[in-house]
């Protein structure tokens, strides 16, 4: 198990690096310069070189990003072009936001997801299938932000159970952080529900199907312990591959619904750094969101090692 | 470890799906789903909308009214206005031209992308492979939308940047479903051979790789539109899409989220819109996908219930002439255990008819006597065996006739009422050794819980009567081996195990179906050795099923033997092989090369004894 | 016979086999042919004989050029294959042709049959209506009515299918035919038919064959001389007669005895001597 850590470990390094390259080069993928697009109308060649010295920008770019890739490991990810105020702090103040309704989003999508999922596989055909299966296919179609525009304007503008600006943060006050994130978290987790629903779905069936059934049947075992035990934890790696997956995608529309729900998350510094294409913000944003999508994935893989053992390394 | 997560993953819901084999025969199979005709109705429908939008449209988008600003649904403006006074059912139609050029590029790009891509990685395989399979890997770990915010901090708003954004963060999904089927490709045997005759790579990508890869792109680009869509709509939600003056549906729902309080209908209209559209896309993904491969969605037939235990004789098949054979011995013994009286088998098939599995058969099998049930594929002898067991699949039933084990009738029960009796009164083992046990679960867990299926509820007195087991079907180092995965046993070493497992509840009668038809000759000979052993220590009757001329001759006290659902002959073993009763049996027997003596020509079987697909009782 | 040079000769052939462990960096390499040496005469069956894991499989593939070797050489009539281009010239692959087990996997479920064999046909440069002559003679030799040229292989039979198969392996009219467990996946009614049918043809054209299989039955009826493989090493090879009737080997003898009877006289006998072996193997019981 041990050895099974170490090498996901080992990979996650090599991966971190080169997306952190890929993040680096950025600067330079933009047509004109950074320093041009930030000083706008304003830009003259003199202001611009004086800009660009100010960050650093003319330095070579090796150079740069060895400083740049170890400063990130000391925990300094640079400083605002607009602001001034380091990047670091500003996605610290941030990140709680964020992975409390990311985070909220997949437990509700687990729970929507495996339920359904294990009710439909286990009686493919029926009618009960096809209605809770034409729900997950409904569910894919409806776009996160929208659901919760929706119910924010059921719940909080016109029945009023949820206050409007119900972000608070947990160190505060642990029932109004929970009462905050439960619209959020039902907007994210129901399409990501959907995802999973699916999956697990075909999983079960799978499942199901296989010929140790038979064989358990034929010995007598419980059909219920069969689906239960049996079913499900041969079903186990497909579905938490699509939770795992599905992580991802939530952080992603996390963003889009911050703006919806008015949360000070990663979503809204995002937005405005996009806009005022301020790199330093975008790079620490997307090197967070990386870090924590190979965490996720991290703890999964170990997880396919201790249900399926001809997952671990021999 | 990452999925690309398509829809249209559902496994079987009906069996034998059949590869369309033709544009024709898929287009007939799309139309037909309701669900799928649907999503086409909505798609065409949207194309209409987008290229006749100025035709459509009651104003021009951008037109603006100030007096009519913020006004709800009204008979000059059906869907209202926005606060510049524009026709939100005109922006409406305009932005589902807007949505279906933004996916359709996207998704575009993505492929022109991805597949030359995913082609590449798996034809050439090798290294080649290995590091683009971690570049896929690597890509992963950033979300698809934040990889459109960073192409379009890169490179600045407008509807070519939001083209190549979408693009980009679909084209790694391109890319892997390429690959993997080429890989899949590459490896299928018919490819192999293609090559063996001299065929070229290029040759083999077009001709070979190419068309199995247009129906999986075909279903995947489907659901891409609807997701491009979808994430269309969240950036332009957010402001980064098009410019301000360019409709969309994300656009809408920004200005509309901004009048959330006061004007919440504005929200609708838009949402309802992208719904619809994602929706149709993924049925008509989903649709697509069943064409291709034949699946139709069939209702569901668990067979619970197993046929009337009243016999009824059927028609005789008109080209048979010999009477089916019936046991000449008295049926009703004090030993006997099983009883099969006049069992009919038949498969339901979609159109209503049925076609008939076995045909009226009779056996009976003794307490501690090794019955064999010989036969080729299509005999009918696995589905007697699960008729006996109640296994039988969906759309399979008992037609009519009996089972009777120990004097109690098997058919008719329920499934409560059949679970009674197997593992205590029935075991069996089936073929394949490696699919017989859940690879997730160690050997112990799955013994323990077949045996406290019977009763023994502490654990610990399980596990002991689990090492016993192990023991008796001649399983080494049991302690260790209780803790194992069925990967970490050989093939004969699994089988004993499901041996065991049939073993647990003390079954009185034993069925072998094929069981060791997987292994080799070796291993074969081992367990079969096995068996024999058990049935001295155990008298247990046990049905041995076979296609094995020589397994039924080294371990089988008497021979039933089987022909497309007919019962041609039960005899003692000797006399079978002596003096075989049947001229099948007889021809079968003379077709067998055999390792102890040689022969110069083989006989076969006379081509005017199976006349089509009957006998002839010649 | 004036040419004592076999068709194929194979000279301490060693085959290895990347096994990618469960972290794909991580490679072991298992070698699963280790130094093999027969040879086959124009017109001889050689038939190669073991149980999975013996490597039998790879050979055949290694001299069809499917599998790279890593020792060793393999000479088709004089010719070293490690001398040979990497892209494997036509001649070759008209002069060697296979066929396997399973009869529906190797054929494209989505092409009629007949064009298995046309395209075969249209790659050594024979096209159009001389082409389609050629396959319905191809045919007819196996046994198949024209009609069959036009069926997809859903609408056929197991005996059918390898009977096409059959056809296309030999209408470019090879010298040697790879045939791997080409009959253990039919019905024992197939099975002897088409043993027949092989053995016809090779009387007919005098072509060779390395018959690979586990089944010793069948090999014992179709070889001229056999080769038994244990774990990658040939223990023993000689006429198909001699070494079934008076087996030098252990593991040989061993093979014989497990294979089942053709009858069941003698059985308990056999059963005895069989658990005699087994005790004498085990002594601390």
């Amino acid at each position: 198990m041990g050895k099974l850590v170490a090498y996901r470990l080992a990979f996650a390094v090599p991966q971190l690096i080169i997306i952190s390259i890929v993040v680096f080069s950025l600067t330079y993928l933009v047509p004109g310069s950074p320093a041009a697009a930030m000083l706008g109308t304003a830009a003259t060649p003199e202001s611009i070189a004086q800009v660009e010295a100010q960050l650093g920008l003319d330095r070579p770019p090796v150079e740069r990003f060895v400083e740049w890739f170890g400063a990130l490991l000391t925990g300094d990810l640079g400083t605002s072009f607009r602001s001034g105020t380091p990047v670091a702090d500003m996605l610290v103040e941030r990140v709680p936001a964020t992975l409390s309704i990311v985070f909220g989003g997949m437990l509700v999508a687990l729970l929507i997801g495996v339920g359904a999922g294990v009710f439909t596989g286990t009686r493919p055909g029926t009618p009960a299938d096809r209605i809770v299966t034409g729900g997950t296919v409904l569910g894919l179609a409806i776009p996160e932000f929208w659901l919760g525009l929706i119910l924010t304007t059921v719940f909080a503008v016109q029945l009023g159970w949820i206050p409007i600006i119900a972000w608070t943060p947990l160190t505060e006050d642990p029932l109004g952080w929970a009462v905050g994130i439960i619209l959020p978290s039902i907007a994210l987790g129901l399409t990501g529900g959907a995802i999973i629903a699916r999956q697990t779905r075909a999983a079960m069936v799978t499942s199901m199907a296989s010929p140790f059934t038979d064989t358990l049947t034929a010995a007598g075992v419980p059909r219920r312990v069969q689906v239960m035990r049996y079913g499900v934890k041969n079903s186990l790696v497909p579905v938490l591959a699509s939770a795992g997956v599905t992580f991802a995608i939530l952080i992603g529309v996390s963003f889009v619904v911050e703006k919806v729900f008015a949360l000070p998350g990663l979503g809204t510094l995002m937005l405005s750094s996009v806009i005022s294409q301020d790199f330093a913000v975008v790079q620490g944003v997307v090197m967070v969101t990386a870090v924590l999508v190979i965490a996720v994935n991290l703890l999964l893989d170990i997880g396919y090692g201790l249900i399926n053992p001809q997952a671990r390394p021999q | 470890m990452s999925t690309s997560a398509t829809v249209g993953a559902a496994a079987a819901d009906s069996p034998a799906p059949r590869q369309a084999r033709s544009a024709a025969q898929a287009w007939r199979r799309l139309t037909r789903q309701p669900a799928t005709l649907f999503g086409l109705l909505v798609v065409v429908a949207l194309v209409v909308c987008a290229v006749f939008a100025p035709l459509i449209a009651p104003y021009a988008p951008e037109a603006t009214d100030f007096d009519a600003a913020m006004s709800g649904p009204t008979a000059a403006h059906p869907l209202g206005t926005d606060d510049l006074g524009r026709d939100l059912l005109s922006q409406l139609i305009f932005g589902a031209r807007t949505a279906l050029l933004v996916a359709g590029g996207s998704v575009l790009v993505a492929m022109l992308i991805g597949v030359p891509l995913g082609l590449l990685l798996g034809y050439k395989g090798g290294w080649y492979d290995r590091l683009g399979a971690r570049g896929l890997d690597i890509a992963d770990a950033l979300p698809g939308l934040t990889v459109g915010f960073v192409v379009i901090a890169v490179l600045g708003r407008g509807i070519l940047v939001l083209i190549l954004a979408i693009g980009l963060i679909f084209c790694m999904n391109f890319a892997r479903l390429t690959r993997a089927i080429t890989l899949g490709e590459r490896k299928k045997l018919y490819v192999e051979s293609a090559r063996v005759s001299g065929l070229t790579h290029r040759q083999v990508i077009f001709g070979q790789v190419l068309p199995n890869l247009a129906g999986p792109l075909a279903v995947q680009g489907a659901v891409f539109l609807g997701s491009a869509i979808k994430v269309e709509a969240a950036l332009s939600f957010l402001g980064l899409g098009l410019g301000e003056d360019q409709p969309s549906w994300g656009g809408m729902l920004g200005v509309a989220a901004e009048h959330q309080a006061d004007h919440p209908w504005m929200a609708i209209a838009p949402g309802v819109a992208i719904v619809l559209t994602v929706l149709a896309f993924n049925l008509l993904g989903d649709g697509i996908n069943d064409a291709l491969s034949g699946r139709r969605r069939t209702p569901y037939r668990r067979t619970r219930l197993m046929g009337r235990a009243v016999p009824q004789r059927g028609e005789q098949d008109p080209t048979l002439d010999s009477v089916p054979a019936q046991e000449s011995a008295s049926a009703a013994d004090a030993d006997t255990l099983l009883d099969v009286r006049d069992l009919r088998i038949v498969a339901d098939k979609p159109d209503g008819s049925s076609v008939v599995l076995v045909d009226g058969v009779s056996l009976s099998v003794r307490r501690g006597e090794i019955m064999g049930l010989l036969g080729e594929s299509g005999s009918g002898k696995s589905m007697l065996a699960k008729a006996i067991l109640g296994l039988l699949p969906a759309g399979v039933r008992v037609d009519s006739g009996s089972v009777t084990l120990d004097g109690r009738t098997l058919t008719g029960c329920t499934e409560n009422e059949l679970r009674s009796v197997r593992g205590t009164g029935l075991g069996a083992v089936f073929q394949n050794p490696q699919a017989n046990l859940s690879p997730v679960h160690t050997v112990g867990r799955q013994l323990v819980d077949v045996i406290r299926a019977h009763g023994t509820t502490s654990t610990k007195q399980a596990r002991a009567r689990a090492a016993e087991l192990l023991e008796l079907v001649g399983v080494d180092d049991v302690g260790r081996r209780l803790d194992q995965y069925p990967y970490q046993f050989s093939g004969g070493m699994a089988q004993r195990v499901a041996i065991a497992i049939a073993l647990a509840g003390e079954p009185d009668l034993l069925i072998l179906d094929e069981a060791t038809s997987a292994l080799d000759v070796t291993t074969q000979s081992q367990v079969l050795d096995l068996v024999l052993d058990l049935r001295e220590r155990l008298d247990m009757g046990i049905i041995n099923i076979t296609h094995d001329l020589g397994v039924a001759a080294e371990t089988c006290d008497r021979v039933a033997v089987l022909f497309r659902g007919d019962l041609l002959e039960v005899d003692e073993v000797h006399t079978l092989f002596d003096h075989p009763s049947h001229p099948y049996t007889a021809a079968l027997l003379a077709a067998h090369p055999t390792a102890d003596h040689d022969v110069d020509r083989l006989p076969t079987i006379p081509d005017d004894l199976v006349v089509d697909g009957a006998l002839t009782g010649k | 016979m004036t040419d004592t040079q076999p068709l194929l000769d194979v000279r301490d052939l060693r085959v290895d086999y990347d096994v990618a462990g469960a972290a794909s960096w991580r490679r072991r390499t298992l070698t699963v042919v280790k130094g093999i040496s027969f040879d086959i005469a124009p017109g001889e069956t050689y038939g190669l004989v073991g149980e999975s894991g013996s490597g039998k499989s790879t050979t055949g593939r290694a001299i069809l050029r499917l599998a790279e070797t890593s020792g060793g050489s393999i000479r088709f009539d004089g010719q070293d294959l490690a001398d040979l281009p990497r892209e494997t010239p036509l001649s070759y692959r008209r002069d060697v042709q296979a066929i396997y087990q399973d009869p529906a996997a190797s054929l494209n479920p989505r092409h009629r049959v007949g064009r298995a064999v046309t395209e075969t046909l249209a790659r050594h440069g024979t096209r159009g209506a001389e082409a389609r002559r050629r396959a319905v003679e191809a045919f007819d030799q196996v046994g198949l009515g024209e009609e069959y040229l036009d069926r997809f292989p859903s609408q056929m039979s197991g005996g059918q299918l390898q009977r096409v198969a059959i056809a296309r392996a030999l209408v470019l009219d090879p010298r040697l035919v790879i045939c791997d467990e080409a009959v253990s996946a039919l019905d024992l009614s197939t099975q002897s038919q088409i043993i027949n049918l092989l053995r016809d043809l090779q009387e007919a054209r005098g072509m060779s064959y390395l018959f690979i299989t586990h089944d010793l039955g069948v090999v014992r009826h179709i070889s001229h001389r056999v080769g038994v493989l244990r774990r990658g090493e040939l223990v023993e090879q000689g006429r198909t007669g001699e070494l079934f009737d008076d087996p030098r080997d252990e593991y040989t003898r061993s093979l014989l005895a497990a294979s089942p009877a053709a009858h069941p006289a003698g059985r308990e006998q056999r059963r005895a001597l069989r658990q005699a072996a087994r005790r004498a193997a085990a002594p601390a019981a």
